[in-house]
This record gives structure tokens, sequence and C-alpha cells, in this order.
């Protein structure tokens, strides 16, 4: 490049750098004006074009620069960044592979398309191109990148079962004939173990790990002692183990947990190497019996010796009694009971004593007895820190076993007010705590909490969730760091039909980055439910796009840890990445969240045929999706008694959480009502799609086959007003479909038109499209038009239907079923809007000859909106009622524990906070459903 | 007493009971993969026998020369499983890694000056300060202890291979330098 040229490069570099696109494209157009050919600056405007969100041009340049072949380092890996901007991996792999061709002994040619097929997951010919850059090179490291390249594609979810084995020994050639022994890299070891493991040639394994080298890694490094651990027990050798964890508990004092669950597999190896059911020989039973009575000399001893400084001794005893029962062999009937009572003696004043004790807490009968005799025993007017400590533990013990007879709404009422005044009892002690500080006394407050839960869930009575929220909100005040009451709060909120003062605490918890994912079904399950989109409120949807942006950081980042991965040769690291990437790429959440925000979007936006096209394409996207369950439920503490539903089960709004089946329902009802509505048939799609598609897992039938079947896990997820939703939707896109496919051009038409409106705006035809020239633009079918048939009844009923759940509700007083009914009535609406559109031009019904379909939309269309208007108005007289002095002093009522610290001016205030949030949202959806029904009157 | 096992990149969507803590950041989906990238096994975390994570560390290895040494990047252990001494277990064993296959001379952490019990804390399992570091916790401006929040100390300790402690001073609580000068 000469250097006149460099220096007007530079500043497009620069503007790039900067994210100013514009004027990285004027840049490029600058010089293109000298150097019309130039590839480099071609890519760069292709860049700067994709980042400005000026696809179609970008893919006209970007098509040139391919056809010329480049291999130089700039103008490639400016391509790079452009073609994965149009997720076009596959031309990527393309460009690389010429020009590494072009000049076979380029290293970084070669490392560069060797990551092009990385990222494309295309694991075989990433495989052939280490291959060959190790005969090139000579570098043992790309020796390995073959083999976990051989790895990763037997992982690979499309590898027939058959080429797995093939694949991991064809590795375990590679890796065995690999200069110098992968004992010298800890990664390396790894990856030598992991395909050891896949074979089942554990002896091999055993050898390796046992060289000196072998020995020394597992020493430091956890990830292969891991993996260690794992070979020893897929061979059998527990008792070998055991010892190995035996000789480190004592030698080294070592007390990680798996050290002595190794040792107690070890002592039960005799009976456990056993075929199910089959009674062990007296033989077995007798060594398992020394061995128990070993065991339990080892644990007590390092229990005598650690005292309270580690609970592994007494956790090991505990654990080891409690195998020794189910198989069995318990020697000492009193001993499990005697074990708990030392531990919770001993550890009882540590915040983990409950959680640690669970597994062991299945107890009946008289051990049961006495074990409730011991936390009764736990003084009840806890005065220091400890005592509190272990009071809690105590109340979250017995509460785990109580039987039905025990939770009665007076019994539970009682265990209530003994845990508020022992909280408001224990506040004194950390009146010094900083702010930062969480208080001693918090779980009772959460126990408080949850009691006022399950008492609702008694007796149904709205008065015992007011109680929950105002003294936890109460607790909240005084230990502001608190979380846990935050989550309780978020579920309490949404089921008193209060969502902006559950959005409130949500956003105090400032949730970030990965944590979107995680945590944000606390605020968006269901959301529409509370949406004022309609009305013009977008604050659940923009709740909904913010925290969607982590599935963009994903897909744009992630990738490059993997390359980041094969560079730092961390093979260990590498599964685990396209593992995480997985995850997130195809989360649950993700399409719930896109699912809440497409019914939120059509209620705010006026409906038209982009809108329409463009989520169709997104849905269809996300029907191939294998999706994966990352939503954190255990972050909500749960203290209810095991015999009933868990707190998260309790107030899951209407009682049902979604899952996979929830959002394959809605993908379906949405994707036939959308593709019925659209243009765009398969092959007008297949034309224009822009990069690659994703791969499809396990084809499961035809799109519309699928899209038929409905399946009994889909019912389950559903609410009842959703199962009506979706059958309404099924009669509807039914009656509907042959007239959708009668007027709907063919895909010659839509093609020649796109590319019409293509080549207007960026001068260049469009790729691949071959328009043949139309006949004088008729576009009017031979075939005759399909006989008209009656609206069907799950469709002309629906929205009378509807209009009685929701007074159903709202004489109930069931406010969110009320909002919710509201909703679905609305949400259908505007499916019929979408279905209806195509009908709408009088010029299309004269040619088609459909005028008498379209008189059979018009009473049902004025059923509908006589239904949604009469139902806002019903919410607006709702919406007077909510935030009345009366309304708010129900809370205070309710609350039967004022104290001097929980006064009447507090507990108003709570009050007013549930009733405004709830006078707002029902305010809002009457103005919502009145908007909708004038935009879409005729 | 807790199960030690590797942090693993899926730890992202288990770690919330810990990050949601108002000491504890959650910081973007690379940073977390950069040090698995590079430090796998410098990153471990202490997991409850039920599964439930109790506190992660996460560290790498820097350094020229005789300053090559273990680097205490986050350390935390979720608000319940305070006082078991799992903090104590997870910087020993970031030690050994150091020490034994990254031959570091020091392992070295960032403290802040007014963080009395964490100091106490380092102190009693050998640690000292080296140097005192202005502004480190840039933003949050001066609060109720003035210099001391926001200032930070790197405090250090030697390992095998500094067997004459040339990676430690007595008098480090003097030296103050500004945080341009420190990586």
């Amino acid at each position: 490049m000469s250097v006149a040229l460099d220096r007007q490069i530079r500043p497009i570099y620069d503007a790039l750098d900067t994210g100013s696109h514009k004027s990285a494209i004027t840049e490029c157009n600058k010089v293109l004006k000298k150097h019309p050919k130039n590839a480099l600056v071609k890519a760069l405007k292709a860049l700067a074009l994709v980042r400005y969100q000026k696809v179609e041009e970008a893919l006209a340049l970007c098509d040139e620069v391919l056809e010329s072949k480049p291999t130089d380092d700039s103008t490639l890996n400016a391509m790079m960044h452009v073609l994965r901007g149009l997720g076009r991996h596959k031309d990527m792999i393309t460009m690389y592979d010429a020009a590494y061709k072009k000049q076979p002994t380029n290293e970084e040619l070669g490392a560069q398309t060797f990551f092009a097929n990385v990222r494309a997951s295309n694991w075989k010919s990433a495989q052939q191109v280490a291959s060959k850059m190790y005969k090139q090179f000579q570098e043992e490291r790309y020796l390995y990148w073959s083999v976990i390249s051989n790895v990763l594609q037997a992982n690979d979810i499309n590898t027939p079962p058959e080429m797995r084995t093939l694949l991991y020994k064809l590795a375990l050639r590679l890796i065995t004939s690999a200069p110098t022994p992968s004992s010298v890299h800890s990664d390396r070891f790894y990856l030598h173990l992991t395909i050891l493991r896949e074979l089942s040639e554990y002896d091999e394994a055993m050898t390796l790990l046992e060289t000196p080298a072998g020995r020394n890694i597992c020493e430091t490094n956890l990830t292969c002692n891991e993996i260690r651990r794992e070979i020893m027990r897929l061979r059998g050798a527990l008792e070998d183990e055991g010892k190995r964890a035996e000789q480190r508990i004592l030698d080294k004092g070592d007390r990680n947990w798996l050290e002595f669950l190794s040792v107690v597999d070890g002592t039960f190896a005799s009976i456990k190497n056993l075929q199910k059911d089959a009674e062990p020989s007296a033989d077995a039973k007798e060594q398992c019996l020394s061995k128990i009575s070993n065991t339990l000399a080892l644990f007590t001893k390092i229990a005598v010796q650690d005292g309270r400084k580690d609970r592994s001794g007494l956790l090991g005893l505990l654990e080891l009694e409690h195998r020794a029962r189910k198989h069995n062999l318990s020697t000492d009937p009193t001993r499990l009971l005697h074990l708990m009572k030392q531990y919770f003696e001993t550890f009882g004043d540590k915040a983990c004593c409950f959680e640690d004790l669970k597994p062991y807490l299945a107890l009946e009968g008289e051990d049961l007895s006495a074990w409730t005799e011991v936390l009764k025993a736990c003084p009840s007017s806890p005065s220091t820190v400890e005592a509190i400590r272990r009071a809690i533990n105590a109340h979250k013990l017995s509460r785990y076993n109580l039987s039905t007879s025990e939770l009665t709404v007076d019994t539970e009422s009682s265990r209530a007010k003994l845990y508020i005044s022992q909280y408001l009892e224990g506040l004194s002690l950390g009146t010094d705590l900083p702010a930062t500080e969480l208080q001693h006394v918090d779980d009772l407050a959460i126990l408080a909490g949850s009691v006022f839960v399950n008492i609702w869930k008694l007796n149904g009575e709205e008065k015992y969730l007011y109680n929950a929220a105002v003294f936890l909100e109460f607790a909240l005040a005084k230990s502001k760091q608190a979380f846990q009451m935050r989550l309780m709060l978020i579920r309490i909120y949404r089921l008193l039909g209060a969502p902006s003062a559950a959005l409130e605490h949500y956003r105090l918890l400032r949730v970030k980055q990965v944590q979107n994912d995680t945590l944000s079904h606390f605020i968006l399950s269901r959301c529409s439910t509370f949406s004022l989109a309609a009305s013009g409120d977008l604050t659940f949807t923009s709740e909904c796009l913010e925290s969607s942006q982590i599935y963009v950081s994903n897909s744009q980042e992630t990738n490059d840890y993997v390359i980041r991965a094969f560079s730092a040769e961390k093979y260990s690291q590498i599964p685990q990445f396209i593992l995480f990437e997985d995850w997130l790429e195809n989360s649950l959440q993700r399409d719930i969240t896109k699912l809440e925000y497409l019914r939120m979007r059509i209620a705010h936006e006026t409906i038209s045929s982009d809108i329409v096209d463009l989520e169709l394409i997104e849905l269809k996207f996300i029907f191939d999706r294998l999706h994966h369950d990352n939503r954190d439920f255990e972050i909500l503490p749960n203290h209810q008694p095991k015999i009933v539903e868990d707190f998260n089960t309790q107030t899951a709004l209407f009682g049902n959480s979604e899952g996979h089946g929830w959002v394959w329902s809605f993908l379906k009802s949405y994707i036939k009502v959308l593709s019925q509505a659209s243009d765009l048939s398969d092959v007008v799609e297949e034309k224009l799609l822009v990069g690659d598609r994703p791969q499809v897992l396990h084809k499961r039938g035809s799109l519309k086959e699928r899209l038929a079947r409905r399946e009994e896990e889909e019912i389950t997820e559903l609410t009842p007003n959703e199962v009506s939703l979706s059958s309404y939707t099924d009669s509807l896109t039914e009656w509907l479909e042959p007239f959708h496919d009668h007027v709907r051009p063919p895909a010659s038409v839509v093609l020649a038109d796109v590319a019409k409106n293509t080549e207007l705006k960026t001068g260049l035809p469009l790729r691949g499209v071959d328009v043949t020239p139309l006949q004088n633009g008729h576009t009017k079918k031979e075939e005759e038009t399909p006989p008209i048939t009656e609206a069907p009844e799950a469709v002309v009923g629906f929205f009378e239907n509807m209009k009685t759940q929701f007074e159903v509700a709202k004489n109930g007083g069931f406010l969110n079923e009320a909002l919710h009914a509201a909703t679905i009535t609305q949400e259908a609406f505007l499916l019929f809007v979408i279905e209806t559109i195509r009908f709408k031009p009088a010029s299309v019904v004269k040619v088609h000859k459909l005028g008498n379909l379209v008189s059979k939309f018009k009473p049902i269309r004025a059923v509908a909106l006589a239904v949604l208007k009469g139902i806002a108005a019903s919410l607006d007289g709702m919406s007077a009622q909510e935030s009345t002095s009366e309304r708010r002093r129900e809370f205070v009522d309710a609350f039967g524990f004022e104290s001097s610290e929980i006064d009447h001016d507090f507990i108003m205030n709570v009050a007013k906070r549930v009733t405004d949030s709830r006078k707002k949202v029902v305010e809002g959806m009457a103005k919502g459903l009145l908007k909708i029904c004038t935009t879409y009157e005729h | 007493m807790s199960v030690l096992r590797p942090f693993k990149a899926s730890d992202m969507f288990k770690f919330n009971n810990v990050n949601l803590d108002v000491w504890t950041e959650t910081y973007n989906i690379g940073f977390y993969l950069h040090y698995l990238s590079r430090w796998p096994d410098l990153c471990c975390v202490q997991e409850a026998p039920s599964g439930r994570m109790m506190g992660y560390v996460i560290g790498k290895a820097e350094g020229q020369n005789t300053e090559w040494h273990g680097h205490v990047t986050a350390i935390t252990v979720a608000p319940e499983y305070r006082r078991l001494s799992l903090a104590r277990k997870m910087m020993s064993l970031l030690e050994l890694v150091s020490d034994e296959t990254y031959r570091g001379f020091f392992v070295d952490l960032y403290v802040r000056c007014n963080n009395f019990v964490a100091i106490e804390m380092y102190e009693g399992m050998g640690y000292s300060v080296y140097r005192r570091v202005r502004e480190y916790y840039g933003n949050l401006g001066v609060g109720k202890d003035g210099r001391d929040e926001e200032d930070a100390f790197d405090m250090r300790k030697p390992l095998s291979r500094d067997s004459a402690r040339r990676s430690v001073r007595s008098n480090g609580r003097d030296i103050v330098v500004s945080a341009h000068d420190v990586s």
C-alpha cells in the first residue's frame, strides 16, 4: 500500500474506532473516488454500513469483496468483522479457506481459517485445518487443536452415536502420537483424561494419573482432580479412593467435603457394587459393618479434634449414619437423633445449620417427637446474637417437619406472632450495625412473611398478603441489603396486582449482565397482564428490551473467548464456554421475554405488514431452538413445611409458572397467525435471509405439522384463559387459512417487489434473486375462490365468554384475574385484526370475490368491541374504588400486630403504595382498551 | 467445610445468592470468561453440600521477573456462609497454585484501608501491607472514613520462591503511591 493511500485510510479506522459510522462511510467514499477497486476500502465501507444498520447496501459491497478473493491481512480482518456482523459464518470460512490455500505457509492465515470454522461450530473442517497446520508448522498445539476438534465434533448433538466412539478413538490416536506427553501441561492432560473416560479406558487413565507428573497436576489443579475422582468412581475403585481421601483428611488436614463423601462411598463399596435390589451376602454385610465402625472412629476423631472450627467431622458422621440406615446396617437406633442433637448444639448458631441438617430431617414417630423436643428446648427469649441464630435455626428446623394438623390458620397465626415478637425484641442487638450490614434477625422476618403467605394459601384471604407486605417492608427498612425480602415482596406485590411496587423493588436489586437472564422472570413473567402499552406506557416493553441486551452481548462476545481459550490452550474451558454460550443463546427466559414483548408491542404499535413480517421471521427462528431453562428460582428463600408447596410455587402469578410448554404454545399461536397474515412464504424467506440459518436439531416434521400439534405439556402450563385464547386462535386460523392462501401473491411477485425496492435503495440488483418479468402485472389466481364457510363457534362465542370470565373475577374481588381476562380478550381482538388485515382493501375483496367472507367479520368485530368497551367501563369503576381511604384502612385493620415501631403511618404508607399501584394499572388498562377500540373500530 | 471445586462458565447462572450482596459486583460476561480463558486454575468455587454456591475467588498471575506473582482479583462469600473460614480456604488454594504451578514470588490483593476486619484477617493469614494506593477505589467519593475509604492497601504474602522475603517490607503503610503507578 502506498504511503499516500495509507494516510487516507487511517481516518476511516479512526472513525470506525470511535463509532462515527456515518463519517467512516464518507471517508470511504472519498477514497473510493480515486481508488474505486480498492478491496480494503470497500470492506471497511461495508463494515461501516453494517454498523450503521444499512444492511442491504453492506451486503452488496460485501459480495463484491468476497468475489475478489482477498488475501491481505487488513482486508481479511475487516471482512471478518463484516461477515460476523451479518451472521455469515459460512462465507467467512470460504473466504479464509481460499486465502489460506493461496498462502499455505502463512501461519496466521491458517489460524484464522481454523477460528472461522470454530465460530461456525464446523468441527470437522476445523480438525482438517488443524491437522494441516500441524504438518506444516510442527507446532504441537495444532495437534491438540485437531484433537479437541474431534472431541467437540463427537459431542455435537447432530453427530450420530456410532460416530462418537470413532471420533474419540481418532482423538486418542492423535493425542498419543504427540512427541511430548500430555502431562507437561495440565489442560492437555485434562483433555487426554476426558478422551480416556469417554472410551472407558480407565486402566490407561489410571496409569497416567499414577505417574509423578500426573499426581502433581491433580494435587494443584481442581479441574484435573475432578475428572480423576470421576474416573475412580467409574472404574468402581471406591475403596481405593476412600483410603486416599482418608489419608488427605488425616495428613493434610483437608476438609473438602468431597473427601468426606469419598470416605463414606468407600465404606459402603462392598455392598454398593451389587446389582440393584439384590440382598448383599452375609460376608459383604460383615465387611461393611467393620468398615462403618472404622469410619465412625475416623470421623469421631476429626469431630473432636476440630470442635467448632469445622463442620465436616460431625456432618460426616451424620452422612455415615444416614447411609447405614438406608442399607439397614445401622447398629444404634438412637445414633441419628443423637448426632442431630449434637450438631444442633455445636453449630446451631451458624446460619447454615438448617441447610446442613435438611437432608437428615425426614424423621418419623418417636424420633420426630424427640427431635421436636430438642428444638423446643431452645431458649425462647434470645438475648445474644448467637442465641438469636440458634432460635432461628430451631424455628426453621421444626417448621420443616410440621404436619397438616399443625398447619391451621390459628397455629400459623400464633407462629407469625411469635416470630414477629422475637424479631422486634432481637432488633436491638443490631442497632449499631452499619447500613450496609444485614440484621441478625432478618430470617425471623422472612419466616413471618412465609407464614403469612402460607395462611393466604390456606384460606385465600388477601389480608394475609397485606400483612406479609407490611412486615417485610418494615424489616427491609431496617436491613436495606436484605435482597431475599425484596424478592419475596416482588412476588407478593404482583399477587396483589401492584406491578409498579414490584418493579420498584426489582430495580433496587440492581440486576445486571447475566443476571438479566436468571432473575428477570421475577418481573417479566406474564408481564403483559400488567402492561399499559396500549395507553402509551412502555415501562414493561423497555424492561424487556433492556433485559434482552445480554443475549446480544453473548452472541457478540462469548465466541471471542472460545477463540482465546484455543490460543491459550485452555482445553478444559472450551466445552464449558460453548455450553455457556448455548444455554444463554437458547435461554427459555429469552423467548418468554420475547413473547411478552411481542404481546405488548401489538397493543402499542399500529399493526402493519412490516411488524408482521419481522416478527414472523424471528419467531420461526425461535421455534427451532432447543431451550434451556436458566431461571433462578432457588434464590427465593423457602421455609415452608415439606408437606406444602414451596414459596416459589405458592407465589407464582396465577399459580402457574410458564415453561417450555407455554413458550411452544404461544409460539405456535403467533406463528400461525403471523404467517397467514404475511406474504413471506418459505420460498421468499429463504431467498431474502441474510446470514446462516440456525442449525435445526431433530426435525420434528414440517413446520406446518409441528404448528398443528398441541401437546399435553403445553396445556398444563397455560391458565384457563390462555387455553381459551389458544383454541380461539386455532379455530380462527383454521377458518381463514384457505382464503389467505388464495389471496397471498405468489413468491415471484413478492420477490420482484423486494428486488425493486432494494435496487431503488442501493442502486444495485438484489443478490441471488432471479426476477422473471411478470405478465402485465396480473396476479389474479386461476383457481376459484374457496367456498365461504361460517365462522366457527370458538371464535364467535369467545368474546362473550371472556366477558363472563372477567365479571366472575371482578365480582370475586380477584384483581389479577380480572386484569388477566381483560388482557387476553384484548390480545384475542388484536390477533383478529392481524388475521383480517389482508381482507381490508375493497379491491382485494372484489377481485377475489370475498364479500361474503368479509361480511362475516363484521358481527365478530362488533361483539369484540362491545365486550372490550364494557370491560373498560368496569375497570374504570374498579379504579375509583382503589386508593380510597377505606381501601387503605383494610391494611391497617388486617395488621393486628401494631407496635410502637410498626405504627399506623408506616402501614398507611405501604397501603398507599399498593393501592396507588393498583389504581394506576386498572385505570391505564381501561384507557388502553378504549384506545385499541378506537384504532380498530372499523 | 464445603465442596471446593473449579469455577465454571455456567456458574454465572448460579451465583446470584453471592452476587446480590451489596459488596459483590456482577461484571460483564467477558470479565469471567477472560479469567477462565487464561487462569482457570486460579478461579474456584466453594459449594454447600446442598449444591448452593457459598463463595468464589477469581485470580490471575502477572508481573515481570521478581514481580511475577499471583493476584486475587475478587474474593467473596455469601452473607449466610460467613464466619466459616471459607475465605481462608480459598486463599490457601490460590497461594498453593501461585506457588507450585505458577512459581510466583508472592500473592497480593487490594483491600479498602477502612476494612479493618478484612485487613486483620489477611494479616492473620500472613499478609502484610506493602504500600498504600491512593484513590484506588475512585468514584465512591470521600465518606465518613475520609481517605481510608477510597485508598487501598496492597497486601502481599511471600511464597516459597521468595525465601529471602524480598517482596514484603515492614514500613509498607507509609509508602504511598498513586493509582496510576499500579497495574
